[in-house]
C-alpha cells in the first residue's frame, strides 16, 4: 500500500525495472513501487508460483513478471528494450537480484564464490549497461542497488557475499560520476538484518546474538527497505547520488 | 573499407536524419548541425554523448554499430602494429585515416595525432556514411525514407 498517499512522489506514470522481485525486499519493492503508480516490471530467475502470486496479489496495478538469467547479458537487453518498446522508457532501476552462500573462506568451494560474484556484481552491470542508455537517451533516471551493510562491516563465512556488496558500493560510486551530467542519479540501499528468507539461516545461525548488535532491537522488515527505494527513486530524492543509505536499526553501532 | 562506393547523394538523403538524431542526442539546435560539425569542438559532445548519438543511431536506422567502428573501419587489413604505435598513428596510419575520413579537410589531421585524439576530428558526415557502411554490410541500403 502507499503508505504516503498525501505526497506526490513524482513517480504516478514512471516506469520501473526490479531485478529479483518476486521475493523478500524486492517483492516490498514491486510493491511500493507499483503503488505509488509506476509501471513495474520485475525479473525472477526461479519462484514463477511466486511472481505469478505476486501480480495477482496487485490488482489494478500495472505489474509485469518475466523470467530473466540476469547472469546473461543478452537476455538482460532483451528485456530492457521489452520494456523499452512497450513503455518507452525506463525512470527506475532497481538492482536488487542477490544470493548468498555463507561459508568460512577455506570451506567455499569454488562454486560459491563464482556464483555470488556472477549474481550480485556481474549481474548488476549487465543489466544496468542494458537499461543505461535508455535512460541516457531521456536524460532522466534513477539507478537503485541493493547492498547490504555486509559491503562495508565484516562479518564471519561472509567474504564472498561481503567481496560483492562492496563491489556493489564501489560500482555506485563511480556509475553516479559517470551519468551525472546526464541527470541520472545512482545510490545504493544498504539493508542490514531483515526478515526475509534469504536471510533466515544467518538469523537462526546467530540467534538472539544479533538483536544485541542492532541498536534498535529488531530485525528489519523488507518493507522498511522497500521504503528506502521508494524515496531514492522519487523526486524528493532529485540532489542525492553516490550515496549507500543504510537501512538497518543501527546495525553495529554501538 | 569501401570508400568510393558513398556518393554525395547518399550522404544528402541519410543526412537529415542523422542530423535530427545528434541534434537530440546534443540537446542542440537543429541549425547548429551541419555536414561539416565536428561533434566536439563545434557541437560540445562528450565522451557519453558520442554513446548516446551511437545508441540513437542503431536504433533509428536499424543498424548494429559496434563500439570503436570508425577507428577499426579506418584500419582496415593493416595491422595494429602498422596503424599505431604506443597510441599514435603511424605514417601509413595517417594515410589511411585522412583517405578514410576524407570529409574531414586535411589540415586538422595535426601530426603526431594520437589515436585517443581521432574522435576530435569527427563530423556530422562521418556519421552519415559510417550508418551508410553498416546499412549496407546489413544489406539493408537505403533504410527508411527520409523524413
Amino acid at each position: 500500500m502507499n503508505r504516503h498517499p498525501d505526497l506526490d512522489s513524482g513517480l504516478a506514470d514512471g516506469v520501473a525495472i526490479v531485478t529479483g522481485g518476486s521475493r523478500g525486499i524486492g517483492r516490498a519493492i514491486v510493491s511500493v513501487l507499483s503503488s505509488a503508480g509506476m509501471d513495474v516490471n520485475f525479473t525472477f530467475l526461479h519462484d514463477q508460483a511466486a511472481a505469478d502470486e505476486l501480480v495477482a496479489s496487485l490488482p489494478g496495478k500495472r505489474v509485469t513478471a518475466k523470467l530473466v538469467d540476469i547472469r546473461d547479458p543478452a537476455a538482460c537487453t532483451r528485456f530492457a528494450e521489452q520494456v523499452c518498446e512497450r513503455t518507452g522508457k525506463i525512470d527506475v532501476l532497481v538492482n536488487n537480484a542477490g544470493i548468498i552462500r555463507d561459508n568460512p573462506l577455506m570451506a567455499l568451494e569454488d562454486e560459491d564464490i563464482a556464483a555470488v560474484l556472477d549474481t550480485n556484481v556481474t549481474g548488476t552491470f549487465n543489466m544496468t549497461r542494458a537499461v543505461a542508455p535508455w535512460m541516457v537517451s531521456k536524460r532522466r533516471g534513477k539507478i537503485i542497488n541493493i547492498s547490504s551493510v555486509a559491503g562495508e562491516k565484516g562479518g564471519r563465512g561472509q567474504t564472498n557475499y561481503a567481496a560483492s556488496k562492496g563491489a556493489i558500493n564501489a560500482f555506485t560510486r563511480s556509475l553516479a560520476v559517470e551519468l551525472a551530467p546526464r541527470n541520472i542519479m545512482v545510490n545504493a540501499v544498504a539493508p542490514g538484518v531483515i526478515d526475509t528468507t534469504m536471510s533466515q539461516e544467518v538469523r537462526e545461525a546467530l540467534g538472539e546474538t544479533v538483536l544485541s548488535r542492532i541498536l534498535l532491537r529488531r530485525i528489519g522488515r523488507p518493507e522498511e527497505v522497500a521504503d528506502a527505494v521508494w524515496f531514492l527513486s522519487s523526486r524528493f530524492a532529485d540532489y542525492i547520488t553516490g550515496q549507500v543509505l543504510n537501512v538497518d536499526g543501527g546495525f553495529k553501532m554501538e | 573499407m569501401n570508400q568510393a562506393g558513398i556518393s554525395e547523394e547518399e550522404i544528402a538523403a541519410i543526412y537529415p536524419k542523422v542530423a535530427a538524431t545528434m541534434a537530440d542526442a546534443l540537446g542542440c539546435d537543429l541549425e547548429k548541425m551541419n555536414p561539416g560539425a565536428r561533434l566536439i569542438d563545434d557541437l560540445g559532445a562528450e565522451s557519453i554523448d558520442f554513446l548516446d548519438i551511437v545508441f540513437r543511431l542503431e536504433r533509428t536506422f536499424k543498424v548494429k554499430i559496434p563500439r570503436g567502428k570508425i577507428i577499426e573501419e579506418a584500419r582496415g587489413d593493416l595491422s595494429e602494429a602498422d596503424f599505431e604505435k604506443s597510441g599514435i598513428l603511424t605514417e601509413a596510419g595517417l594515410v589511411r585515416l585522412k583517405s578514410f575520413l576524407s570529409e574531414i579537410p586535411a589540415d586538422r589531421f595535426k601530426t603526431p595525432l594520437k589515436v585517443s585524439e581521432i574522435p576530435r576530428l569527427f563530423t556530422v558526415e562521418t556519421f552519415c556514411k559510417m550508418v551508410l557502411r553498416q546499412q549496407r554490410a546489413a544489406g539493408t541500403a537505403g533504410g527508411p525514407a527520409p523524413a
